[in-house]
Parts: structure tokens; C-alpha cells; sequence
């Protein structure tokens, strides 16, 4: 294991613990998200640069496309949560607990 | 060039700690734009420079834009940077995950492939063999595209509940 | 909903699982799978109502840290060796995309969103969300069950036979108790999954037809509650006893089609020297049927207290399509006589 694939699974753990353990804002869990997606992403383009094909270099941009589409969607949930419950505090969202 | 990855491998591991901190979403969007830059670094000093321009491009320039931007919505009146407490337990806490997974793993090998700069990369071809072969799976990603628009039409469509309407 | 945009994400539903289906790339299915998820958003926020974004979000934050998941093990598996194809996965991949594939179907030590999500949904959401959307991670599993840590699937399976039937004792909502249930049915396939995975197959498919009728069901008496499924006589008189057959089919009664894959899966534990794990599974199981009984009693047992004062509805012409409803609690209540013709295929 180099030290580049060291470097890149731990930020995805980081990102992954951070969203699992403690979330304030729902804002913040969405960061989180694309800081896992990040990680991915430079993960794979290294990837692609080792095994040195040109075909291969097709799977990030796909995957920075639909990493685009999710984070849009997750903004507009943002947006959709604080219309109907005036803050973006994940603590508000416990309308259907048991 | 190894120093220039070393400094990026070293942000993007401080700016996604600052993230998974949990600090206001103010500063948790400064340690993504941190992590992203870092990577382009990263990227770039492997060689994978058009990859290296997207991610630029895309996260610093196009969404982390509407991420500052969306952040407007968890305003908070005292916004807690890293100076905070609970904010500096949750960093000290990742520092020592941290160095917990680094004594877990037995051999670091330090040495990695750098490529040069040179006029052709693969990394530039391959995204236009997207274009020229691509077929079934650019066709996919644009509907990915249509279909996120929609949703997002949809999921942000104006009701008469809530804090924003008019 | 506009028309045209629900033509256009029922369509990108059907696509996303057609595409992991079809797919033999892990990059391919993951895709697939972020297509599920986007094009199923709009449909639970189709009322705009708080619980409704809740659940929305709560679907959302969940399966997008899934797939994140999902990813990240398969780039894991293709730095250590080199591709992508769905079936080779080496050992630490193959435990986290396990992992990950359980909470995007909800199993035990992951489950805490599933009822949460199907109590914001309105039940035709509920059915899509219990049937369809477990087909794509589903056949995942289905496909890399040889890659799989055989300790690891059991534990989850268990954990979910009995976190499902424990806490399904609880609640009166109708949509959390099916979700439940739906929680330890998909325990029954991860504990067969390592040994038979056709008998796992044959064990969803029942499950996905055996839920639908449920649900359908739920949609033609408009029930949400153990409350007003009481209120079930005034409207379809024949519904009484027939869901009552369906719930206890759900159960795994034998006379029903619900017990055909308890008992094989039992057969195949016991052949496969595991006996004790099969013992507390169908221990477990009677936890379950506490509650389709409970159901069951409130549903054809016991009648509504006061009269109906207006004419009862079932003299009214229903214009509510059955034909579905028909055939799928015919399948759910008369298939066990045909298990004999199943045995020599598994």
C-alpha cells in the first residue's frame, strides 16, 4: 500500500465517520457526502493513470457526473426540508420516530 | 513534484478532518474547498492534468459555489469554527483515528509512480474516447442529467407549506 | 405530479434497475443504483407534507452513503487487483460491499431507516419502495454470494429475523409493521444466501408477491392503522378473510404459500449441519407471526362496535382496479401444493 492509497482510504473514512457519528445541520451531512465522493474521485483518476489506458479514463468523469446529480438533489432536499421545518437541524427531523 | 503531492495528500486528509468535525456549515465548506484544491494538487502532480482542470472546474468552480451558497440556510448567530470545543474534541479525536490506522498498517511503501508532462495524456484522450465510443454510457449520463433535473424541479416545487412560500 | 415528469421518473426507475441488472461492470451498477435512488425522491415528496420531506431525506442521507459505499469497496477491489467485473471481489471488498448492500436494503444492525421512511410514504410509494427497490441491491447479492463471508451474512440474518419480529410487536402503524416484516424476510435470504442461493430467489420472489398483495390490499381498504383495518366488513366484506389468509401466509402458516421457503431454508440449514442457528431462526420467526396474528385478529375477528349508519359501501360499484390484487393473493395463498415441482430445480 502506498502512501497515496493510505492518504485517499482514510479522508474516506474520515468523511464516512463524520457523516455517521455527528451531524448538527443537515448542510453539513451533505458536505460530508461529497467529501466521500472526492475522495472517490481522485482515487479512481489515480487509478486510471497507473493502469495507463485511455479507456479507462471514462469512469471518473462518469463518476463526477452523477457525484453532480447527487449533490444537486441533496441541495434541493435542503431546500425542501427547511420549507417545511424552518431549519436545517437534523435534530427537527423526528417527525416519524417511534 | 513529490513535495508538491506530499503537501496535497497532507490537505486533503486536514481538510476533510476539518469537515468531519462538525463545524458550522460555513467552515465545513472551507475545509471541502481545501480537500478539493488539495486533490487538484494531487492530481496534477501525478500528471493527470485534464482531470485535474475538471475537478477544479466542477467542484471549486460550479458546486462548491452553490454550496457557500446554500449554507445561507444553516445560519447560525454564533457559528463554531475550530476554535470551539467540542469542535477541537472532534478534530483531536480524528488526529488519533487517524494515527491508529496509519500503526495498523504494517508497510508503507513511499514510492509511487509520477508521471511526466508530456502533450498527450491518456487521461485527455480518454475523456474524448467518452465522446467518440462512448455510445450506451454517455447516453446514460445524459439522462442522468435530465432525470436530475426533473427531481429537483420536483422536490423544490412551491407548496403552501412552510417558512419560504409566498 | 405533472404527467410527463411521472412518465419520466417511473421510466428512470424502471431504468436504474435494468441497468444494474444488466450490468456485469461495478461502475455500471452503481449507476444503476444512483438512478433508483434520484428517480425515486420525487415520488415520496409528492405530497410536500413535513413527514412526507422527513422520510425523503431520511431515504436520501442513507442510500447516498450506501452507494458511496458500494464504490469505494470496488475501487478498493480494483486497486488490489486491477478490474472491475462484477463477480471477483476479494476478501475485504466483498465484507464492506456486504455492509453496504445491507443498508441500502435495511437489514438488522442497519435498518433504523426503513420504518421511519415507509411511515412519511403513501402506501403506492410504500409498495414500490418494499418491492421494487429491493430488487437491484437484491440481485447484487445475488450475483457476488460466492464472495461473501458466510459468518457475516448469517449474523446480519438473524440479527434481522429477530430485530424485525421484536420490533415489529410494538407498533400499530400498518406501513412500520410491513416494513418489519420486510426486515426479517430479507433476514430468511441472507441466512440461506451462502449455502442455496436459488432457494434465497425463490425466497424474494415469494416475498415480493406476497407484499404486494399485502399492500394492494392496504390500497383497496385505505388502511393505515390496526384501528381502521376493524372498519374492513362495510367495505369489502370478502377482504376479511381473505387478507386474513394473506397475513397468515406473510406468517409462514402451512397450508399457505408463505411456509414453502421457511421450510426449505429450514431443510437446507439442518443438511447443512447448522441446526442450532435454524432453531433460533424459527424461534425468531414466531415473533413475526405475533404480529400478522394480531393483524389477522383485529382485521376478521373482531367486528366494529358501532353501526354504519350511511349504506355500506361494498354495494357501491368499486371502481378501483383489482386485477393485480387478484392474482397475487391468489399466488400468495394457493402455491404450496406446486413446491414439490420446485425442489428438483434447486
Amino acid at each position: 500500500m502506498t502512501l497515496t492509497n493510505l492518504t485517499i482510504y482514510s479522508t474516506f473514512m474520515m468523511a464516512m465517520a463524520g457523516l455517521t457519528l455527528h451531524r448538527t445541520h443537515l448542510m453539513s451531512a451533505l458536505i460530508c457526502l461529497e467529501g466521500m465522493m472526492l475522495a472517490i474521485f481522485i482515487g479512481l483518476a489515480l487509478w486510471c493513470s497507473q493502469m495507463d489506458s485511455m479507456s479507462l479514463s471514462i469512469n471518473p468523469m462518469a463518476l463526477i457526473t452523477l457525484s453532480a446529480c447527487e449533490a444537486s438533489t441533496g441541495l434541493a432536499i435542503l431546500v425542501a426540508t427547511n420549507r417545511t421545518h424552518g431549519s436545517d437541524l437534523i435534530k427537527n427531523l423526528n417527525l416519524l420516530q417511534c | 513534484m513529490a513535495y508538491i503531492i506530499f503537501l496535497g495528500l497532507f490537505g486533503l486528509v486536514f481538510g476533510m478532518i476539518g469537515v468531519a468535525s462538525n463545524p458550522s456549515p460555513y467552515y465545513a465548506a472551507f475545509g471541502l474547498v481545501l480537500g478539493a484544491a488539495s486533490g487538484c494538487l494531487i492530481l496534477s502532480g501525478f500528471g493527470i492534468t485534464f482531470l485535474s482542470l475538471i475537478l477544479f472546474l466542477i467542484y471549486l468552480g460550479g458546486m462548491m459555489v452553490v454550496f457557500a451558497y446554500s449554507a445561507a440556510m444553516a445560519a447560525e448567530p454564533y457559528p463554531e469554527a475550530w476554535g470551539n470545543m467540542s469542535v477541537v474534541f472532534y478534530v483531536l479525536f480524528y488526529c488519533v483515528v487517524l494515527g491508529m490506522g496509519l500503526g495498523l498498517v504494517d508497510s508503507i511503501d513511499v514510492l509511487s509512480i509520477v508521471g511526466e508532462f508530456s502533450v498527450v495524456r491518456s487521461d485527455w484522450g480518454g475523456v474524448s474516447v467518452l465522446y467518440y465510443s462512448g455510445g450506451w454510457l454517455l447516453l446514460i449520463l445524459g439522462w442522468v442529467l435530465l432525470i436530475t433535473l426533473f427531481v429537483v424541479l420536483e422536490v423544490t416545487r412551491a407548496v403552501k407549506y412552510g417558512s419560504m412560500c409566498l | 405530479m405533472n404527467p410527463y415528469a411521472l412518465s419520466i421518473i417511473m421510466s428512470s426507475l424502471a431504468i436504474g434497475t435494468t441497468i444494474t441488472l444488466t450490468s456485469s461492470h461495478w461502475l455500471l451498477a452503481w449507476m444503476g443504483l444512483e438512478i433508483n435512488t434520484l428517480a425515486m425522491m420525487p415520488l415520496m415528496i409528492k405530497q410536500h407534507h413535513p413527514r412526507a420531506t422527513e422520510a425523503t431525506t431520511k431515504y436520501f442521507l442513507t442510500q447516498a452513503a450506501a452507494s458511496t459505499l458500494i464504490l469505494f469497496s470496488t475501487m478498493i477491489n480494483a486497486w488490489s487487483t486491477g478490474q472491475w467485473e462484477l463477480k471477483e471481489l476479494s476478501t475485504l471488498p466483498s465484507n464492506m460491499m456486504t455492509i453496504a448492500i445491507a443498508m441500502k436494503l435495511g437489514l438488522a444492525p442497519m435498518h433504523f431507516w426503513l420504518p421511519e421512511v415507509m411511515q412519511g410514504l403513501n402506501l403506492m410509494t410504500g409498495l414500490i419502495l418494499s418491492t421494487w427497490q429491493k430488487i437491484a441491491p437484491m440481485t447484487l447479492m445475488l450475483i457476488i454470494f460466492n464472495t461473501l463471508n458466510v459468518n457475516l451474512l448469517i449474523t446480519l440474518g438473524f440479527l434481522s429475523i429477530l430485530v424485525g419480529g421484536w420490533s415489529g410487536l410494538n407498533q400499530t402503524q400498518l406501513r412500520k409493521i410491513m416494513a418489519y416484516s420486510s426486515i426479517a424476510h430479507l433476514g430468511w435470504m441472507m441466512a440461506i444466501l451462502p449455502f442455496s442461493p436459488a432457494l434465497a430467489t425463490l425466497n424474494f420472489l415469494l416475498y415480493l408477491i406476497m407484499t404486494s398483495a399485502m399492500f394492494m390490499m392496504m390500497i383497496l381498504l385505505n388502511t393505515t392503522k390496526i384501528n381502521s383495518l376493524t372498519t374492513t366488513w362495510p367495505k369489502t366484506p370478502i377482504m376479511t378473510s381473505i387478507s386474513m389468509l394473506i397475513l397468515l401466509s406473510l406468517g409462514g402458516l402451512p397450508p399457505t404459500t408463505g411456509f414453502m421457503p421457511k421450510w426449505m431454508i429450514l431443510n437446507e440449514l439442518t443438511k447443512q449441519h447448522i441446526s442450532t442457528i435454524a432453531t433460533m431462526m424459527a424461534i425468531s420467526a414466531l415473533l413475526s407471526l405475533f404480529f400478522y396474528l394480531r393483524m389477522a385478529y383485529a382485521l376478521s375477528m373482531t367486528q366494529s362496535p358501532n353501526q354504519t349508519n350511511s349504506t355500506t359501501t361494498w354495494r357501491h360499484k368499486s371502481k378501483k382496479m383489482t386485477i393485480l390484487l387478484t392474482a397475487t393473493t391468489t399466488m400468495s395463498i394457493m402455491m404450496l401444493p406446486i413446491s414439490p415441482c420446485m425442489t428438483p430445480l434447486y
